[in-house]
């Protein structure tokens, strides 16, 4: 039982690895826009991955869900309530 | 949408670390609107020692493997491996604080305080923020480990679990400090 757990942990790990390496090329070959939106979409894969397999959100229950959206929406919120007076900014 | 079924230890672990999600996430939003408003942030940044961050961040992503092993073991009431990968963990962690401190040393050496700019203020006070979580996660680890080498922690079991949620949101902020600071 153990071992086909630490086996699935260890396919994610490799599957992190895998994405850093992703990240850290993306910045070397590709323009700064497309590199920038790549390595942040890969942050967000990595951490799913985290949440979903290591925190074993998967097999959660709604109401742990819900207690982790809520303030990640207030944060999210507060990026794009921030956005505009920062970049405009004369 | 009931919690009934789920521990209380659990629960309040989770509420922790939602109300942790403000602190790293205003954090993250005040650094993000403030360098897309700033020019010169991209020299700054450039200072950095990538190559230190990079073996951190190998160094943080395995010890969440092994933080997890260390839980599928305490649920196979398996204290012996139990302690070995809480022992690993703890050494990982102390390897990323290490390093990390190498980095500190390099950049104060070279002037990059943190008053060196805003840029700094904000390396420093991300950096040290999730360097003071880190740190008081290796005290629970170590704390944890003594009790599964004494055979104590075979009654609370569930506590290597909450660990290790916490381990792995520490995990996940460095997940995302790593592009922005140094990639970005």
């Amino acid at each position: 039982m153990s071992n086909a757990h630490n086996r699935h942990y260890l396919i994610i790990w490799v599957w992190l690895l895998a994405l850093v390496v992703v990240s850290v090329t993306a910045v070397a070959v590709l323009p700064k826009f497309q590199a920038l939106l790549l390595i942040f979409a890969v942050a967000i894969v990595k951490a799913l991955l985290v949440a979903r397999n290591y925190m074993h959100l998967k097999n959660e229950r709604v109401i742990i869900y819900v207690i982790v959206l809520i303030p990640l929406t207030f944060v999210i919120i507060l990026l794009f309530a921030l956005f505009p007076d920062f970049v405009y900014r004369g | 949408m009931s919690g009934a079924g789920i521990p209380p230890g659990k629960i309040g672990t989770w509420w922790f670390l939602a109300s942790e999600i403000p602190v790293f996430g205003g954090l993250i939003a005040s650094y993000i609107v403030v360098r897309l408003g700033s020019a010169g942030w991209g020299e700054a940044s450039g200072h950095l020692n990538f190559t230190l961050a990079l073996i951190n961040t190998f160094l943080l992503l395995t010890s969440s493997m092994t933080v997890v092993m260390a839980h599928a073991a305490s649920q196979e009431n398996n204290y012996r491996s139990v302690a070995n990968f809480l022992g690993l963990t703890v050494v990982l962690g102390l390897g990323f604080l290490g390093v990390k401190a190498v980095e500190y040393t390099t950049e104060i050496a070279h002037g990059f305080t943190p008053a060196a700019g805003i840029f700094w203020s904000f390396y420093y006070g991300m950096t040290g923020l999730h360097g003071l979580h880190v740190l008081a996660g290796i005290i629970v680890n170590v704390v944890l480990w003594i009790g599964a080498l004494k055979g104590s922690l075979a009654h609370h079991g569930h506590r290597v679990e909450l660990a290790g949620l916490y381990w792995h949101f520490v995990d996940i902020v460095w997940i995302f400090l790593f592009p922005l600071l140094y990639l970005a």
